[in-house]
C-alpha cells in the first residue's frame, strides 16, 4: 500500500477551478479520456477494471460496484438501465450535490462509461427536486454533452449509442433507496420494490437495471483512465480509493472533504476542519448519516474513515455523513427529530416500519410532552429491535439502528429527561 | 414431468415443483404460517412481513410468500426467532388498530383475532393515543370502507388492479397516515365488489347487504353451487339452520371460478328466505274455491286431475333450467317415459343473450344447468332448443300444464309477466319457490320446492363440467320438496290409486 | 315377575294404647302456637317473615335480578349490538336484531334487544360478557306477568325503567376504559354500581 493519506482529488478534482463546469474545461483537463479509453477496451474487461480497482458503492451500503455491474446477464439484447442516484436525501449529506457543482460531466462521463460496459443504451439521472441550480447545470452539461458528441446514436464516432435524460424526484427520501427511485422513475408511487429479483435483473420497466450513486459513477473515470491499480494504492486493502466526507456541526470549517479512506476521524476534526467552535466538546458523533447508529466521544478515538474500522465500531460509514454532536445539544431532541424524520418518510408499505416508526415518534412525542413513562426506553429498544431486518428495504432499519444506539449509549440522559418531564 | 425441488420444512423432507414458494409449499403441507398480505389468486406483495420464517444458514428470517424453495433448504417455521418475529408483526398491526371487535362484522372470521389467538397472546406494549383515520366510507355500491380497521395488506388495490383490471382503489399519503382509497370523485362500480370483503383480511371493507345482520359465528356453511348463471361458481352458503334463515354466499376455490365469484351471484341467497317463499301448497277445489293445504293434499288434487285426462296428449310440461341433472331425469321418466307427454318446453328469459360473458366470470345464461338440461332432454328422446317457449305452452291445447319454475325469479326479468300469462290457462300446476306464485289470485295448484342449499344433485356448467350439490341445509318450508321427491309422490299416489 | 313383598310399617302402639294421650299432645301443640301468635301480635320478639309487597327485602348486593340497559348520558342505550351477550347466553333468551345508526360516529346499534325472561336462567353471563357495560342485571327479584307477552322484555322497557332501578346514566365515556360510575342518589342499587367501577367492569 502507498501513503493511504495522501490526498487525490478525484471526484472533486474540478474544485474552485474558474468555468469548472463548463465542457471545455472538462475536456482540457483531461475529462472524457476515460471514455476514450474505456472505448479500447471490451465492456468486460471495463467491469473487471472496476472490480479489480475495489470500488464499492458510496450511497450508504458499500456494495463493490464492478461486482454489480456483472450481475446484468450479458446475452440479454433487450434495453438495459443506468440510473445515476443523484436523489441524495440521508441527512446530513450534501456531496452529491458538490460533485454536481463541480463537474457533472464527471457524472455523464461515468454514466456513459457503465453503459458500454454492461451494455446499456440508456441513462437516466434522479436528482432531488429541490436541487433547482443542480437541476440546471446537469441540464446544461447534458446538452453540451450532446453537442460535443459524447452522447447520442454515435458516440465519438465508435457506433456506440448513449442517450441520458434527466428527471426531477419529488423530494422523498424513500426515492433515494433503489427500488424506491425505479418506482418513482416508472411513475409510480415512490416504495421499494420487493427483492428478488433484483434490479440487475429485473428493474426499471421489469428490464436489467444499474442503479449507482452518483459518487460511484463520477469515480469511474479516474478509474479507468488511471487504472485499478493506481485506485488501490490509495485507502485501505478492503476499502481503496477516495470518498466524500460531508462534515457538520459545530467545528470550525465544516464541509465536504475528499479523503482517502482510512483516514483518522480525529484528524479530520482537530486538523482539516480546524477542531470544534470554542465552548464546545464532542459529545458523540454520527459517522455516516442520520441512519447511522450514533458513537460516543471515546470510541472516536483512534477510529479511522473506512467501511470496515466503523462497523467494528458498531456503525457505518453510510453515505460519509459525519454529524458531530457536540455537549450543548439534547440527545432526546435528537432522538426526536430523528424518528420525526423517518416517521414522516416512512412510505408505509411494510408494517414493521409503518407501525414501528409511527410509534417511535409517538413515545418521542410523549416524552417531549413530559409524558414519558419509566419503561419507554426498554419498550422503544424492543420496537427498533424488532424492525430491524424485517422489512423490504433499509428504512426501517435506518430508523432502528439510531434509536437502538442512542436509547443505549444515552439512556440515562434520556431516563433523567422522562423522570423530570424536562431538559435538566 | 416438470422438475421438482426437495427441501426440509420443519424438519420434515417436502418435494415441490420447481418455483413454488415455500408459503405454497407450506399450505400444501398444512404447515401453518401466518400471513395476510399473501393471498394464493393475487401476486406477492411481501409488505405485511408477517410470514417470517427462519432459514438455517442465512442471518436474517426470510418471508415465506417471496421464498422459492431450493433443493437443501432447511426452512423452519418455529423457532423461538420465528415465533417472536410473528408476535411482534402482530404487535405492529395491532397498535393503531381500533379494536372494534364489538361492532365489526369481520369479528369471528377475523385475520387479527384468529392470529392473536394463535401466535400473539401478548401484552400490547402500545401505552400512546392511536392513529385516527376516516370510518364509514362510501366507496362502492356495496361496501363500506373503514380505514381505520385497515392493515394496509394491499390485497384489494391489487384485487382491482390484477383481476378485474380497474385499478380503481390505491393507498394514498404514506407512513401511518397511509390509507386506502378510491380517487377523488370516483367509486368503485363493477360486478366484483364483494370480493373485497373476502380478502380483506381484516374488517376494513364489510359487505352492505350483510352488514349487521348477524354474527358470523352463528352462521353454518355449507359447500353448494351458485345457481345465478351458467359458469357455476363453488360457493358456500352461509346460512342459520337454526332460524331457517340464509344470509349471504361467499367462493369457494373452485375449478370454474378460482378464488372469486361476482355480486350478481351473492345475491342467491336473498329467493331463498321465508318471506319470499311460497311456504304451502295450494289447491283449488271444484267452486273454484282456493284453499292452502300439505303436500299429500296437493299431490292428490294433482293426482285426480292427471289421472282424468289422457296425459300423453292433455299434459304439457313447461321446464325451467335452473334445477339439478337427477331432478330432470325423474321429471322426464315419469312423464315422458311413463306418461308418455310429448309437449315438453323450455321456460326462459326472452332477452337473454345466452352468449354473453363479462369476461372474469358472469355469463349472460342466467340458468345454472342449461347443459343439464338440454342432455336430459335428448335423453328422453325430446328436441332441445334454447328458446323461450311460452307461446307454444299456450298453444299446444294442454288441459294440464305443469310449470316447473325458475328458482330464483330476480334472474328472470319477465317471471311475473309470464307467470301471469300461464295462470290464464285452464290449469297451471306450479312447481316453484316463489311467494309470488301464492300472491297472484288466479294460481289454481302450486307445490312448494326446495331451493338449491337444500337439495343434492348436479349442476353441468357451460363448460360441461359437473358441480356436486351434496350436503343439503334443512328446508325452510315444511312442504318444500324437490322434483324427484314429487314424482315420488305423484308415482306413489297413482300406484295406490290404481292408474297406470 | 317376581313380587318383592314390602312389610309394613310397625304401628307404635304408645299412641293409642295412651288412650286420651293424643289429646294432651294436640292441646300442647295449641298451646305453642297460640303464644308464638301472641309474642309476634304484640311485637314482643322480632319476627323471621317480611309483610311482602308492603315490606321489601334486601338482598345481597350480588344479587342478579332482572335486566335492565344502560344509558350514555345523551340518553341513548350504551348497547352497540355486538351480540356478545347472546352468544353468552347459555339459555338463548337474548334476541337482537341490529341496525346502522343515523349517526355516523356510533355506526351500531340495536334496532331490537329482547330478553324471554322465562327462559333466563339469571347467570349474569351477559354482563359479564358485554364489553360497554351495558346490560346489568338488576336487584329486583319481583317479576309478574299475565301472559306470554309480557315475559319478553323490550329494549324500551329494559332501557327505561327508571322508576325502579333500570335507565341508570352510566358516565363512560366511549374511550375511557376504566370508568367511575356514578350511581344515582338514593337508589338502592348504589353500592352496587359503585363495585362495578371498583373492579372497573366495563
Amino acid at each position: 500500500m502507498g501513503d493511504t493519506l495522501t490526498k487525490v482529488k478525484i471526484t472533486t478534482a474540478f474544485e474552485g477551478k474558474p468555468n469548472a463546469r463548463a465542457l471545455k474545461t472538462y475536456v482540457d483537463n483531461g475529462g472524457y479520456a476515460g471514455l476514450k479509453k474505456a472505448f479500447t477496451m471490451q465492456p468486460g474487461q471495463v467491469i473487471d477494471e472496476v472490480k479489480a480497482a475495489g470500488l464499492r458503492g458510496r450511497g450508504g451500503a458499500g456494495f463493490p460496484t464492478g461486482m454489480k455491474w456483472s450481475f446484468v446477464p450479458k446475452d440479454d439484447k433487450g434495453p438495459k438501465y443506468i440510473i445515476c442516484n443523484n436523489d441524495e436525501s440521508e441527512p446530513g449529506t450534501f456531496k452529491d450535490r458538490y460533485i454536481t457543482e463541480c463537474n457533472p460531466h464527471m457524472i455523464l462521463e461515468g454514466m456513459i462509461i457503465a453503459g458500454f460496459a454492461i451494455g446499456a443504451n440508456k441513462g437516466y439521472i434522479y436528482t432531488r427536486y429541490d436541487f433547482f441550480e443542480e437541476i440546471k447545470w446537469l441540464e446544461t452539461a447534458i446538452r453540451e454533452a450532446y453537442d460535443g458528441g459524447f452522447l447520442g446514436d454515435n458516440i465519438l464516432g465508435t457506433g456506440f449509442k448513449f442517450h441520458i435524460d434527466h428527471y426531477a424526484g419529488a423530494g422523498a427520501y424513500i426515492c433515494g433507496e433503489e427500488t424506491g427511485l425505479l418506482s418513482s422513475l416508472e411513475g409510480k408511487k415512490g416504495q421499494p420494490k420487493l427483492k428478488p429479483p433484483f434490479p440487475a435483473i429485473s428493474g426499471y420497466l421489469h428490464r436489467p437495471t444499474i442503479v449507482n450513486n452518483t459518487e460511484t459513477l463520477a469515480a469511474v473515470p479516474w478509474i479507468i483512465n488511471h487504472g485499478a491499480a493506481a485506485h488501490k494504492t490509495m485507502g485501505t486493502e478492503k476499502s481503496p480509493g477516495t470518498k466524500l466526507f460531508c462534515l457538520s456541526g459545530r467545528v470550525k470549517r465544516p464541509g465536504v472533504y475528499e479523503l482517502p479512506l482510512g483516514y483518522p476521524i480525529e484528524k479530520l476534526i482537530n486538523e482539516d476542519a480546524g477542531g470544534m467552535l470554542p465552548g464546545y466538546n464532542i459529545k458523540a458523533c454520527i459517522p455516516g448519516g442520520s441512519s447511522a447508529p450514533i458513537l460516543t466521544a471515546e470510541e472516536l478515538k483512534g477510529l479511522t474513515l473506512d467501511y470496515e474500522a466503523i462497523a467494528a465500531k458498531g456503525s457505518m460509514l453510510g453515505s460519509g455523513a459525519i454529524m458531530i454532536i457536540d455537549d450543548s445539544m439534547s440527545m432526546v431532541e435528537l432522538l426526536k427529530v430523528t424518528v420525526d424524520f423517518y416517521h414522516h418518510e416512512s412510505c408505509g408499505q411494510c408494517t414493521p416500519c409503518r407501525e414501528g416508526t409511527g410509534w417511535l415518534a409517538n413515545i418521542m412525542t410523549g416524552i417531549m410532552a413530559g409524558q414519558g413513562k419509566k419503561d419507554d426506553l426498554q419498550r422503544m429498544f424492543e420496537i427498533s429491535r424488532n424492525m430491524e431486518g424485517k422489512t423490504i428495504c433499509a428504512l426501517s432499519d435506518a430508523a432502528a439502528m439510531p434509536t437502538k444506539s442512542i436509547v443505549t449509549k444515552f439512556g440515562a440522559e434520556i431516563a433523567d429527561f422522562i423522570e423530570r418531564g424536562k431538559r435538566a | 414431468m416438470s422438475e421438482t425441488v426437495t427441501f426440509k420444512l420443519n424438519g420434515k423432507d417436502v418435494t415441490v415443483p420447481k418455483g413454488t414458494t415455500v408459503m405454497e409449499a407450506a399450505r400444501r403441507e398444512n404447515v401453518e404460517i401466518p400471513h395476510f398480505c399473501w393471498h394464493p389468486g393475487l401476486s406477492v406483495a411481501g409488505v405485511c412481513r408477517f410470514c417470517m420464517v427462519k432459514v438455517e444458514g442465512r442471518p436474517k428470517l426470510e418471508i415465506a410468500c417471496n421464498l422459492q424453495a431450493t433443493n437443501g433448504m432447511d426452512v423452519k417455521t418455529d423457532t423461538e426467532e420465528a415465533k417472536s418475529a410473528h408476535k411482534w408483526a402482530l404487535e405492529f398491526h395491532l397498535i393503531n388498530h381500533p379494536l372494534d371487535c364489538p361492532i365489526c362484522d369481520q369479528a369471528g372470521e377475523c385475520g387479527l383475532q384468529d392470529y392473536y389467538m394463535s401466535v400473539g397472546k401478548y401484552q400490547s406494549q402500545m401505552t400512546r393515543p392511536k392513529v385516527l383515520k376516516p370510518k364509514m366510507l362510501d366507496v362502492g355500491r356495496d361496501l363500506v370502507l373503514d380505514t381505520e380497521r385497515c392493515i394496509l395488506c394491499s390485497r384489494c388495490v391489487r384485487f382491482e388492479e390484477e383481476v378485474t383490471k380497474t385499478g380503481a382503489l390505491g393507498i394514498f399519503d404514506r407512513g401511518d397516515r397511509a390509507i386506502i382509497g378510491t380517487y377523488p370523485g370516483e367509486k368503485i362500480d363493477h360486478n366484483y365488489q364483494t370480493n373485497l370483503v373476502d380478502i380483506c383480511p381484516v374488517g376494513a371493507f364489510t359487505s352492505r347487504d350483510f352488514r349487521f345482520k348477524q354474527r358470523v359465528w352463528f352462521l353454518k356453511d355449507k359447500p353448494a353451487v351458485c345457481p345465478g348463471c351458467s359458469t357455476g361458481c363453488s360457493v358456500d352458503v352461509y346460512g342459520k339452520p337454526e332460524t331457517r334463515s340464509y344470509f349471504r354466499l361467499k367462493p369457494r376455490k373452485g375449478e370454474a371460478n378460482g378464488h372469486w365469484m361476482c355480486d350478481k351471484g351473492r345475491h342467491m341467497y336473498s329467493h331463498l328466505n321465508q318471506d319470499v317463499r311460497l311456504r304451502t301448497a295450494l289447491t283449488t277445489d271444484a267452486q273454484g274455491r282456493r284453499k292452502d293445504t300439505n303436500f299429500a293434499g296437493a299431490i292428490e288434487d294433482l293426482g285426480k286431475r292427471i289421472a282424468a285426462v289422457n296425459p300423453a296428449t292433455d299434459v304439457a310440461l313447461l321446464v325451467s333450467a335452473q334445477h339439478t341433472s337427477e331432478e330432470y331425469k325423474s321429471l322426464f321418466d315419469f312423464f315422458v317415459g311413463e306418461l308418455g307427454i310429448k309437449k315438453v318446453f323450455q321456460w326462459r328469459e326472452p332477452t337473454e343473450k345466452i352468449d354473453a360473458f363479462d369476461g372474469l366470470l358472469y355469463r349472460g345464461d342466467h340458468n345454472a344447468n342449461t347443459s343439464g338440461l338440454l342432455s336430459a332432454l335428448k335423453e328422453a328422446g325430446l328436441a332441445a332448443g334454447l328458446k323461450n317457449e311460452f307461446d307454444a305452452v299456450a298453444s299446444s291445447g294442454a288441459k294440464i300444464v305443469i310449470a316447473v319454475t325458475p328458482e330464483v325469479p330476480s334472474t328472470f326479468p319477465s317471471f311475473e309477466q309470464q307467470l301471469n300469462r300461464l295462470t290464464e290457462l285452464d290449469f297451471v300446476s306450479f312447481w316453484t319457490l316463489a311467494g309470488s306464485v301464492a300472491d297472484n289470485k288466479k294460481t289454481k295448484h302450486a307445490i312448494p320446492m326446495k331451493g338449491f342449499p337444500e337439495k343434492k344433485g348436479t349442476f353441468i356448467n357451460h363448460e360441461g363440467k359437473a358441480g356436486k350439490l351434496d350436503s343439503p341445509f334443512p328446508c325452510p318450508v315444511a312442504d318444500g320438496r324437490d322434483l324427484t321427491e314429487i314424482i315420488a309422490a305423484l308415482k306413489q299416489w297413482r300406484h295406490s290409486h290404481g292408474s297406470r | 315377575m317376581a313380587v318383592v313383598k314390602v312389610p309394613l310399617p310397625p304401628i307404635d302402639s304408645n299412641v293409642f294404647s295412651a288412650g286420651w294421650g293424643y289429646i294432651t299432645t294436640i292441646a300442647a301443640g295449641m298451646w305453642k302456637t297460640l303464644a308464638i301468635f301472641t309474642v309476634q301480635l304484640l311485637k314482643i320478639e322480632k319476627t323471621n317473615t317480611l309483610e311482602w309487597p308492603e315490606q321489601a327485602a334486601t338482598y345481597s348486593d350480588r344479587f342478579k335480578g332482572k335486566h335492565f340497559l344502560t344509558l350514555r348520558d345523551d340518553g341513548e342505550v350504551r348497547c352497540t349490538a355486538c351480540f356478545l351477550c347472546a352468544t353468552n347466553c347459555p339459555a338463548d333468551c337474548i334476541h337482537i336484531e341490529a341496525g346502522n345508526h343515523p349517526d355516523n360516529e356510533l355506526e351500531k346499534f340495536p334496532v331490537r334487544f329482547e330478553i324471554d325472561i322465562l327462559r333466563c336462567v339469571f347467570c349474569g353471563y351477559c354482563e359479564e360478557a358485554c364489553p360497554v357495560d351495558a346490560i346489568r342485571l338488576g336487584p329486583e327479584y319481583a317479576m309478574v306477568g299475565t301472559n306470554g307477552g309480557k315475559w319478553v322484555y323490550t329494549k324500551e322497557y329494559l332501557a327505561e325503567r327508571k322508576q325502579l332501578s333500570g335507565g341508570v346514566i352510566s358516565v363512560k365515556d366511549e374511550n375511557e376504559k376504566h370508568p367511575i360510575v356514578e350511581a344515582p342518589k338514593g337508589s338502592r342499587n348504589a353500592k352496587q354500581i359503585k363495585s362495578y367501577a371498583r373492579h372497573g367492569i366495563h
